[in-house]
């Protein structure tokens, strides 16, 4: 498997690993991908009530090392990022910035599957819920 | 004329290994199987929960198949990337499926993901198997604390009542 530097360096020095609270009512958490499929993303957001900004994020990945790439990488964007910025993160922003192969796609997938569930969780704590919309994983068109 | 084109370099090589097999099976059986066992006391000495796939007791001399729970099989080559093993995990493999031989000898599909095959030659030294043990012991300590399956079996969850989402995998 050739992976590229960027997946080494993040699997070498994963950024924000680790677990915020989970009853802090300013945390989101999301759990996605089973044990039986090779694929946990556990991602977790702490959003500042007052202005709608994701002050930290933090992820623990069970999964190969595109997977633990993918998860780490959507923490160090979902930090700074207001909750519906964090939304319009897309799967193929994180395929290209980590160069992924195609065998490789489902990874990024899951990472944004894991954002979505964590703003839906914080949502779900704050009282306000996401809309159920269209599937809204990318295929690259490269 | 001839019907065909015989490997006859391969034909001679193949009957030459046969013979010193035959010298030196019995030596080198023992000589294998030390240093396997040693590799795989020494992995039990420094970490828990990790399951052995197969019988030790029919088993070649060489061979050791070990599960390292919580933790994935692709992820564990990547920081080991300097020894040479596999896994049997999904991700390594091109189907996406975990071995199918690791769950005929009765490994879950989570444990399967989390296998590495480790196979010594005539070559393999004593040194080598400490460095490896040693080694792959920092690497799934590591791993561990970045797994959320570890992190929820510690808190004492029984992950295989758990509820996992899977939709849009």
């Amino acid at each position: 498997m050739a992976y590229s530097n960027k997946v080494i360096d993040h699997y070498e020095n994963p950024r924000n690993v680790g677990s915020l609270p989970k009853d802090d009512v300013n945390v989101g958490t999301g759990l996605v991908g089973a044990p039986e499929c090779g694929d946990v993303m556990k991602l977790q957001v702490k959003v500042n009530p007052a202005t709608g900004v994701i002050d930290d994020a933090k992820f623990k990945t069970f999964g190969c090392g595109s997977a633990i790439a993918s998860s780490s990488l959507a923490t160090e964007w979902l930090k700074g990022k207001t909750v519906e910025e964090a939304l319009a993160i897309k799967n193929t922003d994180i395929v290209t910035e980590l160069s992924l192969p195609p065998v490789k796609i489902h990874c990024s997938v899951l990472a944004e599957d894991a954002i979505k569930a964590a703003i839906a969780d914080y949502k779900k704590k704050q009282g306000t819920s996401v809309e159920k919309g269209a599937d809204t994983h990318d295929q690259p068109t490269a | 004329m001839r019907s065909g084109t015989l490997n006859v370099p391969g034909i001679v090589g193949f009957g030459k290994a046969a013979e010193l097999c035959r010298q030196e099976m019995e030596s080198d059986t023992k000589r294998l199987s030390t240093l396997r066992d040693r590799l795989n006391a020494r992995l039990h000495k420094g970490l828990d929960e990790i399951y052995i796939n197969g019988s030790m007791e029919h088993r070649l001399p060489h061979n050791l198949n070990i599960s390292f729970a919580y933790v994935e099989g692709e992820s564990l080559l990547m920081g080991i990337n300097d020894v040479a093993v596999s896994s049997g995990s999904a991700c390594t493999s091109a189907s996406l499926e975990p071995s199918y031989v690791l769950k005929a000898l009765g490994a879950g599909d989570d444990l399967a993901h989390s296998s590495i095959r480790f196979g010594l030659g005539r070559w393999t030294t004593e040194e080598e198997i400490d460095y490896v043990a040693d080694k792959l012991t920092t690497v799934v300590t590591r791993l561990r604390e970045m797994s959320p399956l570890y992190e929820l079996a510690k808190e004492g969850v029984d992950l295989s009542t758990m509820q996992w989402q899977t939709e849009g995998h």
